[in-house]
């Protein structure tokens, strides 16, 4: 479809002002009599606080407040956390908090509180943590809900009666940080009763109830400004930071702020949940998949967080990549005391897709197919899964459905592997790779993926027309780096039939924008999207009906295009400040539930790698990588590479070379360091080819499909498959550090000689 | 970060002076990029820092017939990019070339590169009271120590991190110590000293001591030298392991050789057993596994270091394999 | 606790700043908090990241890891001296059409970087730049986009 602004690459709506510094991130906020906050964090990491002496850190010079369990408001951050806790889970969890003249004076107070400590029990292993006897971290025990979450289609024990061949192999992946280069910074000030506070934040209306409930007031009393973010991959929706500096303000009398260090980052920040996934695949000697069983243990460390929504997305690429009428996923989600799991990039996807991945290219290598064809023969098509609906006709049909029997709006599934590996000559690999000697050798490996689609939770959006004949889009969604701040306003100006650049506009804060959830599950430019179009139209509707009154004219016989309402057939014309003129400001307002009742949303994409593993050094070279996305329409195709680019490069870290570690013996927290978390650098990144299939989806707006997560899914597949191709042995346990890789190679070796 | 007085010094010997303390914690700092980080860990709690980064007797890159003499204050990029040491000790330009990053590189000297603290997790936390700091545990040992080392680590198997010291120790590089007192000059590879000698420190400067300049004679005609670095990221990461290599040829045989590991062990490590493999050896008869082989003669693993026998190995056959070639 | 403090003059973007400094002040925490420099960025407080990357006689530095009283006379440069938002210097002009940045936080240091690349290097290979901008780190990874900005930047300069 030709379109003036959609599939067009504008300039980033909030880029300028990020070139030139002039940008405001929470950290850059200043306010008048600010105080800086520091917070005593947990030595244990299992500990009940019996008392807390801070009186000599309250004496000294330039301290104005000091925070602890026992005089802190004692409504819950979120159902396990409270804001200070008479109870600590993990070396590093929250113990006091002090507000100071200065960011040192208050580190330097917090070594005069003393901490009288009930050492208890801990257990870091998940393992051990599901036992009966282990230490409970939270009361009602460490398996969260007593039990796991069990999901099946079909039935699985004649799935594998069916089956001529079982294969079941074991993966683990590692706990690893989102580490955003902008850490979390909260600052809070009290006018009256009245909170303001400003925090990096992907959703100020989440955020307003959560500090709301936390410290006991009225939902209109809390206003949050989410400043401009410096991204969070999803990992920055805790609002502890920001109920604590909220308290320290009250008490202090004056506005306070929080930063916290980049160690702290890392050790109270959220993690990639750790896992332990079994997949067990059961196939026809012809290559049908009879039955998938996978099994998942999964870490959220000591507290809940997203850990529940995260065990459930680790799940879904075995319930529902491959075509299958007998699948069973049962997902275990612990407590532990190690640092607590949280929101990163797609959730548990990668940790599932990697298992099944890597499962899938043992189980074609053993029935002697190729990995690519197999794949082509089992994906699950536009039809869906065989069965039956359960979801009753009038419901929205869930993006993460289990049952069989709906088809996909859209499912471009087949084109991302056809296209894939034509860029990446999957035919050609064996050919071109034959006959490698030395210590530098090639493979090529592939891994494809499933994920939501856009449709989230209800939401608003408002466009208005202003006075002047200027246009506002106006949300309370955030645009946390990923560009729906561009994305929106394009679909806005092309629905509106303006330029891209006529459409100004305000996210962010809490007082002036209508509720949107957390920009979260690649649901936002879809979902908040959709309701920014249908504001769009009603004002689109208004603006013509004004105009038809003025201009004499029906209604039906007018257009906008350029900005301009003219005649389709003639000549007369009126700009939109001349019919604002006229009707003063518009404001439509849309509310809509996303998604829909006949079809599934799913995003899909196909990822190929070929890479160069070094024999010598155990450093894997990533030569080329094609990342081949089903997102439908692209809005912005260069706003899309970015992030398709951008979200394949942050999972090499997940897949070579990122993982968060704690001293087995204390639970501390040993390499919490840009330097030590080694994510990639530019000198990483690879050669990327993006590809987007061709697909319009029928229900998203302009087309539109999810993209914001799915390019996290299916590095590490594509990754561990192309080492195994160059040098024959599998990577069981993420990530795949030269030490591994030289381990394996040397079990290889020995196995060879024995 | 706990108050502190930065003193600025016109010359070495006030530096020196300075430096000498009465008591007062103090330390010497240059571009201050390692010991910034301790410092604001809280694993060094200087009450006064003298600043050495103004000092001009401590610049400059001298080139001479009989070799090199470079200040200590000169810093890793100017290594990296002079071209005579790009051209006569490649290793050295090479090693420079590696270090962290191109902002560390402009301010990061190589006195303060020799003298960097270990990047040890166990030392580098204020939560482990080890060995280093005055405790009586090696956390490593028994803990995470993937890094750590797998020679010369007994009661601490930390792993010294300067890149530029297992350059220079091949380059067969002479260093000068200077105090208000005295000034001596002694081969880079007595200056380090492993924990067997003094578990709190790497190196042997006595306090007040300052290193002021590295000397590198001039090598012998028909020498070449290289450093090759593993890591497990190509940008901004210390070594795994590393190796330097000089060797030096009397026509097609190997005259002289000179093979140094790092990251492997508490100090820059000599690999003696792999400098007598090479030396004697017509270049065709060079056995590059037996050089591999001996570059970890008697190295020991620890729980999760096992790969790194291989991989120095790998990388010592590699280095001398890759400079062979270079004189074909 | 009070620290100790002396009065010094810094070179900031061409101007002489006479101030009172504490002696533990990193040249990044005077920049943000003293000066209202807010456009070198802390992303790590430990020269592990770039973000805070300001330029020191020309060549890029971590401001964080310098403390502001070993400055002297050097001069500084930071983002602030560039082009605003309305009039953007070729630099910034090219990570604007590339679209070299996603959530900006690591922005300002990638563009002095790559100031000083292309100061001393009018036209950089893609490894030049790329051993050019390794002490930048970009965890949203758009790094794709930041090689094809720092090529156009080349190329705008080139053409005045």
């Amino acid at each position: 479809m030709a379109y003036n602004v959609v599939g067009k690459s504008v300039p980033r709506y909030d880029l300028p002002e990020k070139l030139t510094g002039e940008s405001k991130y929470a950290g850059d906020i200043k306010l008048p009599g600010m105080l800086h906050a520091k917070v005593l964090r947990s030595p244990h990491p299992h500990a009940r606080i019996l008392s807390i002496d801070a009186s000599a850190a309250e004496a000294l010079t330039g301290v104005h407040a000091v925070l602890t369990p026992f005089n802190t408001p004692t409504g819950r951050v979120a159902p396990d956390l409270a804001i200070l806790d008479t109870t600590v889970r993990f070396v590093g969890d929250e113990v006091a908090a002090v507000a100071a003249d200065s960011e040192d004076a208050a580190q330097e107070a917090l070594a005069s509180i003393k901490v009288e400590y009930e050492v208890l029990p801990f257990v870091t292993d998940p393992r051990e943590a599901i036992k009966s006897y282990a230490t409970a971290i939270h009361s009602g025990g460490n398996l969260i809900g007593g039990e796991p979450l069990i999901l099946s289609r079909g039935n699985i024990e004649e799935g594998f009666a069916e089956a001529d061949l079982v294969v079941e192999e074991s993966f683990t992946t590692p706990a690893h940080a989102g580490a955003a280069l902008e850490p979390r910074v909260a600052v809070a000030s009290w006018d009256g009763d009245r909170l303001t506070v400003w925090k990096s934040s992907r959703g100020v209306h989440a955020d307003k109830l959560s500090l709301a409930s936390a410290l006991q007031i009225g939902q209109e009393n809390v206003h949050v400004i989410g400043p401009t973010m410096g991204a969070g991959y999803g990992n920055k929706d805790e609002t502890r930071l920001a109920a604590i500096v909220s308290a320290l303000a009250k008490s202090a009398g004056r506005p306070v702020r929080l930063e916290l260090t980049r160690e702290e980052e890392f050790v109270a920040g959220r993690k990639r949940h750790s896992t332990e996934t079994t997949v067990k695949v059961g196939v026809k000697n012809d290559g049908t998949v009879t039955a998938i069983h996978t099994i998942t243990l999964m870490d959220t460390g000591a507290y809940l967080s997203s850990g529940p929504g995260v065990v459930r997305r680790a799940g879904q690429g075995a319930l529902y990549l491959y075509r299958c009428a007998n699948v069973q996923y049962d997902g275990y989600l612990t407590y532990t005391n190690q640092p607590s799991g949280g929101s990163y990039r797609a959730l548990g996807a990668p940790q599932g897709h990697f298992a099944l991945e890597s499962t899938m290219e043992k189980v074609a290598e053993a029935l002697g197919m190729d990995s690519l064809e197999f794949r082509l023969k089992n994906h699950v098509g536009p039809e869906g899964q065989p069965g039956e609906r359960i979801t009753p006709a009038d419901q929205i049909i869930d993006t993460q459905p289990v049952e069989g029997g709906v088809p996909f709006s859209s499912n471009g599934l087949q084109q991302c592997l056809e296209l894939g590996s034509e860029a990446i000559d999957w035919q050609g690999r064996h050919e071109r790779n034959a006959n490698q000697s030395g210590s530098r050798l090639r493979g090529v490996g592939m891994g494809m993926f499933i994920y939501r689609g856009g449709p989230g939770t209800p939401t608003n959006a408002w466009m208005t027309l202003n006075a002047d004949g200027t246009l506002q889009v106006t949300a309370g969604t955030m645009d946390v780096g990923e560009g729906n701040s561009t994305a929106i306003p394009q679909m806005v100006a092309e629905e509106l039939g303006v330029a891209y650049e006529d459409v100004k506009v305000l996210f962010g804060d809490s007082d002036i924008t209508p509720e949107a959830p957390i920009t979260s599950g690649s649901t936002a430019t879809f979902s908040t999207g959709q309701a920014a179009l249908n504001a769009t139209k009603e004002l689109k509707s208004k603006i013509l009906a004004a105009a038809s009154e003025s201009m004499g004219m029906p209604a039906n016989n007018l257009e906008i295009a350029n900005g301009v309402v003219k005649a389709k057939d003639g000549i007369a014309s009126m700009t939109l400040a001349e019919v604002a003129a006229i009707t003063g400001q518009i404001r439509t307002e849309a509310s809509l539930t996303p998604g829909s009742t006949d079809f599934i949303v799913n995003s899909f994409g196909a990822h190929f790698a070929e890479v160069e593993v070094d024999t010598v050094t155990g450093n894997v070279d990533v030569l080329h990588y094609v990342a081949a996305h089903d997102s439908g329409n692209v809005i912005n195709p260069q706003l899309a590479t970015n992030q398709v680019e951008g979200g394949v490069s942050q999972m090499l870290g997940f897949a070579l070379t990122e993982q968060m570690l704690t001293d087995p013996g204390s639970g501390v927290t040993l390499n919490g360091s840009f330097l030590e978390h080694k994510g990639a650098t530019i000198q990483e990144f690879p050669n990327i080819d993006v590809i987007f299939a061709d697909v319009y989806d029928p229900v998203g707006p302009f087309g539109m499909k999810a993209l914001g997560e799915p390019p996290n899914i299916g590095v590490a597949p594509a990754i561990i498959n192309a080492i195994y191709d160059a040098i024959g042995v599998r990577i069981h346990d993420l990530p795949a550090t030269p030490d591994k890789i030289l381990d394996a190679l040397d079990r290889k070796e020995r196995e060879g000689r024995a | 970060m706990k108050p502190l007085e930065v003193i600025n010094p016109s010359t070495v010997q006030e530096a020196s002076q300075l430096a000498q303390s009465n008591g007062t914690p103090t330390n010497l700092i240059a571009g201050g990029t390692d010991l910034l980080d301790e410092i604001k860990e809280g694993v060094v709690r200087p009450d006064k820092l003298v600043n050495l980064v103004s000092l001009t007797e401590m610049q400059g890159i001298n080139v001479k017939p009989s070799g090199l003499d470079i200040g200590a204050g000169t810093t890793l990029a100017e290594l990296a990019s002079h071209s005579d040491i790009i051209r006569d000790y490649a290793a050295l330009a090479q090693a420079a070339e590696s270090v962290a990053t191109p902002q560390i590189r402009n301010v990061g000297t190589l006195g303060g590169n020799l003298c960097q603290r270990p990047r040890c997790w166990y030392y580098r936390s204020i939560s482990f009271l080890c060995r280093k700091k005055g405790g009586t545990t090696c956390f490593a040992a028994l803990g995470e120590n993937k890094y750590h080392a797998i020679l010369g680590g007994s009661d601490c198997v930390i792993v010294h991190p300067s890149d530029l010291a297992v350059a220079l120790i091949s380059l067969d590089a002479s260093i000068t110590l200077s105090s208000a007192a005295s000034t001596r000059t002694m081969p880079v590879e007595k200056f380090f000293a492993g924990p067997d000698v003094n578990i709190m420190a790497e190196n042997v400067l006595t306090p007040g001591e300052i290193v002021t300049s590295v000397s590198i004679p001039a090598l012998p005609a028909n020498s070449k030298s290289i450093y090759l670095k593993a890591k497990e990221r190509q940008g901004m990461d210390f070594a795994t392991s590393s190796v330097a290599v000089a060797l030096t040829l009397a026509g097609d045989v190997v005259s002289s050789a000179r093979v140094t590991i790092g990251g492997v062990a508490p100090i820059p490590w000599r690999a003696t057993a792999a400098e007598s493999v090479l030396v004697g050896k017509a270049v065709g008869n060079v056995d590059l596994k037996e050089v591999g082989e001996a570059a970890v003669h008697r190295a020991k693993a620890l729980e999760h270091n096992g790969y790194k026998i291989r991989l120095t190995s790998g990388l010592a056959s590699r280095a001398v394999e890759t400079l062979l070639s270079q004189w074909r | 606790m009070v620290g100790v403090r002396s009065h010094v003059t810094l070179n900031v973007n061409q101007a002489p700043l006479d101030i009172e400094i504490d002696h533990r002040w990193t040249l990044l925490h005077v920049l943000r908090d003293e000066l209202g420099l807010t456009g070198a960025k802390r992303g790590c407080d430990r020269g592990e990241c770039g973000a805070c990357t300001v330029l020191l006689d020309g060549k890029p530095i971590c401001s964080c890891q310098m403390l502001a009283m070993q400055v002297g006379d050097r001069q500084v440069t930071t983002i602030e001296s560039l082009g605003d938002s309305s009039n953007l210097n070729p630099i910034q002009q090219a990570f604007l059409d590339k679209d070299g940045g996603q959530c900006g936080f690591c922005t300002p240091g990638f563009l002095l970087s790559t100031k000083a690349l292309l100061d001393s290097n009018a036209n950089p290979s893609e490894w030049d730049i790329r051993n050019g901008l390794a002490g930048n780190l970009c965890r949203c990874n758009a790094y794709g986009r930041i090689i094809e900005s720092v090529k156009e930047a080349a190329r705008l300069i080139a053409e005045g």
